[in-house]
């Protein structure tokens, strides 16, 4: 099917939409599958997964995402399985390696061809009518992704400071996890005892299973309905349509070589800050981006796949473009990704990655915005807090008789845009997982929650302010091993249009009343009674001050050191929404 | 049945208050009168004035009044309810402004939940803290709640929300500060009554909606309680029962979305006498279309959200979705045909309503395709504007370039309209495969319940996508509302969550069970239900350990087993050998109300094919068999269009054909049949799908 026929349809528009929303629930209904059927927190409460659909040729045509890190790197999986694997029917696959599609050893995905031929109802539904089918055609792949809180590695929760991958966890190729239908125990019994949690980490690959099956399911049953043909011919349409609205929005920024640089603090190794540099190029309807400059890859985990940096710059393009357009291939196609090999944005094996994909991806982003400031100023926001705060605690639970494993990451203050001030406390570009409520957790592990609670005055100043960022103290009641995988603790998140940088983030292990600052990328022991309290970073402002207010921020952390339990907090006094002094 | 007091139930929507009751001789007596939004209890007490007039010698009886109202869903939206405060646990003052951190829009750079219904400075904290065994880490500072009492009184604070950390664990702290607030005088919302159920601000949001709410449902029912006696008045609540005057203002949250609520247990209602009891209830509207999945009962849910603030008191389980008769057709920046959500609303309306209108609408599309006869619209009172539609949708079919070949603008616009109808058809089928397959239900096995004033136009087509083989029309479809407010039991839903392990003895929970019951029974007795007709069903929130979503089974000695069963009918998968954990104990205590039975239509006729009013021609769909792109593939044909009035139990038609109420329209496809009941239903017997693509 060329272009050129679908152009002629008549009932191109029509269908288009009807299509979209029909791939799209497909998607949907894989998701609700998988939160609903998964057993860690993780993927239930914290939604850090994605589900997606994916024509004959592995160009991705529908995608429930709950993570912008994920959009990138679902299609370069799927491709990888293609070109490693002969799939067939029945068969599922499954990858984590970040050198073959995979983003960080956590994130597991899972691939499944679908054929006309498969699915319980396909039989049924042929005899009813639709005469397209003719034996068993590959419709397309159905394919989901999850972070799982362990993968084995160093450290528990698989997010520590290694330098080689195999330290960060188990590295899994693509492979056939279940072969025409029949699961392959052997690969899921040596995944399992590679892992913390063994039963976690099973009861959430079958959700992941499960949630492959719907979408064969469902792929196969709309197959029956309207027939391979049709199908495919509107998959292929979609991805078409998401490239015209691209390419119009690319027509619509200003021609220009835009360049911007930025840095990591550190590697978590070295205190050397690590330089992530984009060079945009926008030529008519189509744009070149560029990463020439960056940083060599470090003996650490702050080197992000190629998937990631692809990912940031999809979704750098996909929210710029504003219109409700389908998330598929076709946003990509007038968007050239160039990252130099060897650095940290396209890392050689066998580089580690985990804070790459969380950290890193962050960076990648900032850098991409502040290029696009220069051609777009109406529209760009200052930087966000730029980090997602990674903690992981894990070891013995005596309380509950087995090891626990425990992953989060923390909100922060949103860049300030032209025209509105940045939302605080909130999880901004390259995530959008949700807390994990204080009472489940400490339903479920030998943690506690002290302190949760906006850290006021720590956004940028402007025109428009910058969000404020989170503080949250973790209080241990057992020994554990923990690791904050953070930045923004040294080079602060810029403002915009003369607006002030956002307040770094800190984080500070409390001992017996003794508080020591920690950096922003550490493993450690804790003791029974040990806090780690986490302050995220705020926004950066936009614009400048025009009237001067009363209430330019101090010493952030005052307020909340100086009020001990002992005294009752009556609210802030609050002038404009701010507390004032601290006191 | 002389016994029973005439019930009538009151619906309160934006334009019109919906009164209906069932009058001695089984028939459904209705009117309908506009809405007085600055104080909606005039518009209620003039209506009851005029119902009871129509009702004749029957207004003498004493009636029972079932009054649902958005008073308190308004409030919210609007954000005008009372200044309220909240108090949380030292550490988590910020409970309701954080959230679980997450942004609304993933590809907005703007993006922000919306604001808490307190603001921070009203936001306030008390050193205390509860572990989740029940041990007090730190005791309550008593001596910091004066203080707070004061300060709260000078801040003008009119209702506080209380949520301390596990608090439905250990009530005591909360109780604590609860008396103290109550002897100021101040409302107040404890936690661990409003919701004891754990994480922490899905319980504290909730708490804070009932606080903000209470007083102003407090004042709206003191207004119609001077007009009516108190003990007469019930107000419906979101679970799909009613409770007495008392027990809604203290507990305000659970009278929102009463509305929708009772249009469910309306259809239920209807759906029964038409012999079933699993159906999908299909409520499409002027901006939104709301869909229910009713498996033999009332769907419950516990996460509902109000303007986008989660909301965890049991409700009945509705989706919405923002595709409605006033949804607007525009052609995107992609070439794509979009259908909504932005809507015309009441005001200016569709193009065709004539009141300034200019982007065409899904109503203007079924005009133009004749399935919409324009002048019998609200029972020929009101005439559409074929020909602006018309010029609209043959603009809208221009921008999505179906002109390019040598049609006439009215081949155009015909063409745009099946466009804007199936695209809002595709929008619709989303929804309803949302709560059908994708929560393990075949929608093959359920019959379509239409109502709302726009549903009619679009049941068929959808139950033929989804292989729903029967629609059902009830003649009172526009009023259903208040009619399942007559039918609606008095309800009570008590949850407690108990985390314990899956091997509990049995016996420990029925005991724990007994006391909800206990108080259930209390309760429902209390509002004047006598105890032979109160039910209770206890029922388990069950999960495996680790796991973060719970499965509610009844509470039965093999709860277990159930539990795996139904996992595995949810998910596909389970594990016999895998800890559960026993999260919440539930219990529903319902008073069951006579309901009166209506009376069939006598005038019985012999199956016979009815006299139509006229024929005019109708767009039916495609020509069959014709090549994907010629564009000259109209089915247009000469179509019967029926007076639903004149329809009587017996009569029989063939589709396509247009069946016109006081309130709606229904279009049968060419493939359909149509019966009408006893009660005046039409029950519609879909036509299978024929031939592939979604271009039917």
């Amino acid at each position: 099917m060329s272009r050129s026929d679908l152009a002629l349809d008549p009932m191109d528009p029509i269908c288009l939409e009807v299509y979209r929303h029909l791939l799209a629930s497909v998607a949907e209904e894989m998701g609700a599958v998988l939160r609903r059927s998964s057993f860690s927190p993780n993927i239930k409460e914290r939604r850090d997964y994605s589900c997606a659909l994916f024509d004959p040729a592995a160009e991705m045509a529908a995608l429930a995402a709950h993570i912008p890190v994920h959009l990138g790197a679902m299609p370069l999986s799927v491709a990888s399985c293609v070109e490693e694997l002969e799939m067939g029917p029945g068969d599922v696959a499954i990858l984590n390696d970040p050198y073959r599609g995979g983003s960080h050893l956590p994130d597991i995905t899972l691939v499944a061809p679908v054929f006309t031929g498969a699915g319980p109802d396909a039989s049924a539904s042929r005899a009813s009518g639709a005469s397209h089918d003719a034996g068993d055609r590959l419709l397309g792949f159905v394919a989901n992704r999850a972070h799982h809180a362990d993968v084995g590695g160093q450290t528990p929760g698989s997010m520590g400071l290694a330098s080689v991958l195999s330290e960060e966890g188990i590295v899994i190729p693509p492979q056939l996890l279940v072969c025409g239908g029949e699961l392959q125990t052997e690969l899921l019994d040596f995944i399992l005892e590679s892992v913390r949690t063994p039963e976690e980490r099973e009861g959430d690959l079958r959700a992941q299973l499960a949630s492959i099956r719907r979408g064969e399911l469902r792929l196969t049953e709309m197959c029956g309905r309207y027939g391979a043909e049709e199908i495919l011919r509107y998959m292929g349409a979609l991805t078409d349509y998401s490239e015209r609205v691209a390419r119009r929005f690319l027509a619509s920024v200003p021609d220009g070589q835009y360049r911007f640089e930025d840095a990591l603090d550190d590697d978590g190794v070295s205190e050397e800050p690590v330089p992530i540099v984009a060079t945009v190029t926008i030529r008519g309807d189509e744009a070149e981006v560029d990463f020439a400059g960056t940083s060599p890859q470090r003996p650490s985990s702050v080197n992000a796949p190629y998937a990631v940096a692809v990912s940031a710059t999809y979704y750098v393009f996909r929210a710029l473009i504003g219109e409700e357009v389908p998330s598929n291939g076709g946003i990509l196609r007038p968007i050239h990704v160039t990252a130099p090999e060897g650095t940290v944005v396209n890392p050689r094996p066998p580089a580690a990655v985990a804070a790459g994909n969380v950290e890193t991806s962050q960076r990648i982003t900032d850098v991409l915005l502040g290029a696009l400031a220069q051609a777009l100023p109406e529209r760009v926001p200052a930087a966000s807090q730029g980090t997602m705060n990674n903690v992981t605690v894990g070891g013995w639970d005596p309380a509950r008789g087995r090891p626990y494993a425990y992953y989060e990451t923390i909100a922060g203050g949103a860049g300030a845009s032209p025209g509105s001030d940045g939302a605080s406390a909130t999880h901004t570009h390259m995530t959008n997982t949700l807390n994990t409520p204080a009472e489940a957790l400490e339903y479920a592990y030998p943690l506690r929650v002290l302190r949760y609670e906006v850290r006021r005055g720590s956004g940028g100043e402007g025109e428009r302010r910058g969000g404020d960022g989170v503080r949250r103290d973790l209080q241990v009641l057992a020994p554990a091993k923990a690791c904050i995988m953070s930045d923004r603790r040294r080079l602060a998140p810029y403002g915009l249009k003369g607006g002030a940088s956002g307040h770094l983030g800190r984080n500070i292990l409390i001992r017996g009343g003794n508080e020591r600052e920690l950096p922003g990328k550490a493993c450690f022991d804790m003791e029974p009674g040990d806090v780690l309290s986490v302050r995220t970073p705020g926004g950066g402002g936009h614009g400048q001050v025009r009237v001067a207010r009363s209430t330019a921020a101090r010493d952030l952390d005052l307020h909340t050191t100086l009020c001990l339990p002992a005294c009752p907090r009556l609210g802030h006094r609050s002038v404009d929404g701010r507390d004032p002094s601290g006191t | 049945m002389s016994g029973e007091p005439l019930r009538i139930g009151i619906d309160v929507g934006g334009t019109f208050t919906d009164l209906a009751a069932i009058d001695r001789g089984g028939e459904i007596r209705r009117r309908k009168v506009f809405s007085t939004p600055d104080d909606p209890s005039r518009a209620v007490l003039e209506g009851l004035d005029l119902f009871l007039d129509d009702l004749g010698a029957e207004s003498s009886i004493p009636a029972e009044i079932v009054h649902g109202s958005t008073v308190a869903t308004n409030a919210v939206l609007e954000r005008k309810a009372a200044r309220t405060a909240f108090i949380a646990t030292a550490g988590f003052r910020d409970l309701l402004a954080i959230g679980r951190q997450d942004r609304p829009d993933l590809f907005d750079f703007q993006s922000r939940r919306p604001p808490p219904l307190v603001p921070e400075e009203l936001s306030f904290e008390l050193v205390e803290r509860v572990a989740h065994d029940g041990e007090v880490l730190q005791p309550l500072d008593e001596a910091s709640i004066t203080p707070l009492v004061e300060r709260l009184r000078g801040l003008e604070v009119e209702s506080v929300a209380v949520c301390l950390l596990f608090s439905f664990v250990r009530p005591e702290h909360e109780r604590r500060v609860g008396e103290a607030l109550r002897e100021a005088g101040l409302h107040v919302s404890l936690s661990s009554e409003v919701l004891p159920e754990f994480r922490e601000y899905e319980r504290a949001s909730t708490t804070a909606m009932n606080a903000y709410v209470a007083p102003i449902l407090d004042r709206y029912l003191s207004r119609l309680e001077r007009k009516l006696p108190a003990e007469k008045l019930r107000v419906m609540l979101s679970n799909g029962g009613s409770a007495g005057v008392e027990v809604a203002r203290r507990e305000a949250v659970r009278s929102i979305l009463s509305g929708p609520a009772a249009g469910v247990v309306g259809a239920l209602h209807v759906a029964r006498q038409a012999g079933t009891d699993r159906v999908i209830g299909f409520d499409m509207g002027g901006t939104s279309t709301d869909v229910a999945l009713l498996d033999g009962g009332i769907p419950a849910t516990s996460e509902g959200a109000v303007a986008g603030l989660p909301v965890r008191v049991p409700i009945v389980d509705i989706h919405t979705v923002g595709s409605g008769g006033g949804s607007i057709a525009r052609v995107d920046a992609g070439g794509a045909l979009r259908v909504g959500p932005e809507s015309a609303g009441a005001e200016p309306g569709p193009v065709c309503y004539g009141r300034g209108g200019r982007q065409p609408t899904v109503t203007d599309a079924n005009l133009v395709l004749g399935r919409l006869p324009p002048d019998r619209f609200l029972g020929g009172t009101y005439r559409l504007d074929a020909e602006v539609a018309h010029d609209a949708l043959a603009r809208l079919g221009e921008a999505a370039g179906l002109g390019a070949s040598s049609r006439d603008r009215e081949e155009i616009a015909r063409h745009a309209a099946l466009g804007v109808v199936r695209v809002a058809n595709a929008r619709m089928e989303r929804a309803l495969r949302a709560i059908s397959v994708e929560r393990g239900h075949d929608p093959r096995d359920f019959s379509l319940v239409s109502f709302g004033g726009a549903g009619g136009l679009h049941a068929c087509d959808l139950a033929r996508t989804l292989g729903i083989a029967k629609v059902l029309v009830p003649p009172s479809a526009s009023v259903l509302s208040a009619f399942g407010m007559l039918t609606a039991d008095v309800v009570k839903d008590y949850v407690h969550t108990i985390m314990q392990r899956g091997d509990t003895p049995f016996e420990e929970l029925r005991a724990a069970a007994r006391e909800l019951e206990v108080r259930g029974r209390e309760e429902v007795g209390a509002e004047g239900v006598p105890s032979d007709r109160i039910e209770v069903r206890p029922g388990l929130d069950l999960r495996y350990e680790g796991q973060a979503f719970e499965i509610a089974v009844p509470l039965a000695e093999d709860f277990l087993a159930r539990f795996h069963a139904e996992h595995d009918r949810l998910y596909g998968h389970s594990d016999l050998d895998a800890a559960v954990e026993i999260v919440n104990i539930r219990l529903r205590a319902s008073g069951r109300v006579e309901v009166p039975e209506l009376r069939p239509l006598a005038d019985r006729v012999e199956e016979t094919a009815p006299q139509d009013m006229e024929r005019r021609p109708v767009v039916v769909g495609l020509t069959p068999g014709q090549p994907d792109r010629d564009p000259a593939g109209l089915d247009v044909r000469e179509t019967p269009v029926f007076e639903h009035e004149s329809l009587r139990p017996g009569h029989r038609l063939a589709g396509p054909a247009v069946v016109v109420t006081k309130d709606t329209t229904v279009w049968l496809g060419a493939a359909e049949m149509a019966a009408v009941d006893e009660y005046g239903n039409l029950l519609v017997e879909v036509g299978q799908m024929t031939g592939a693509g979604a271009r039917r």
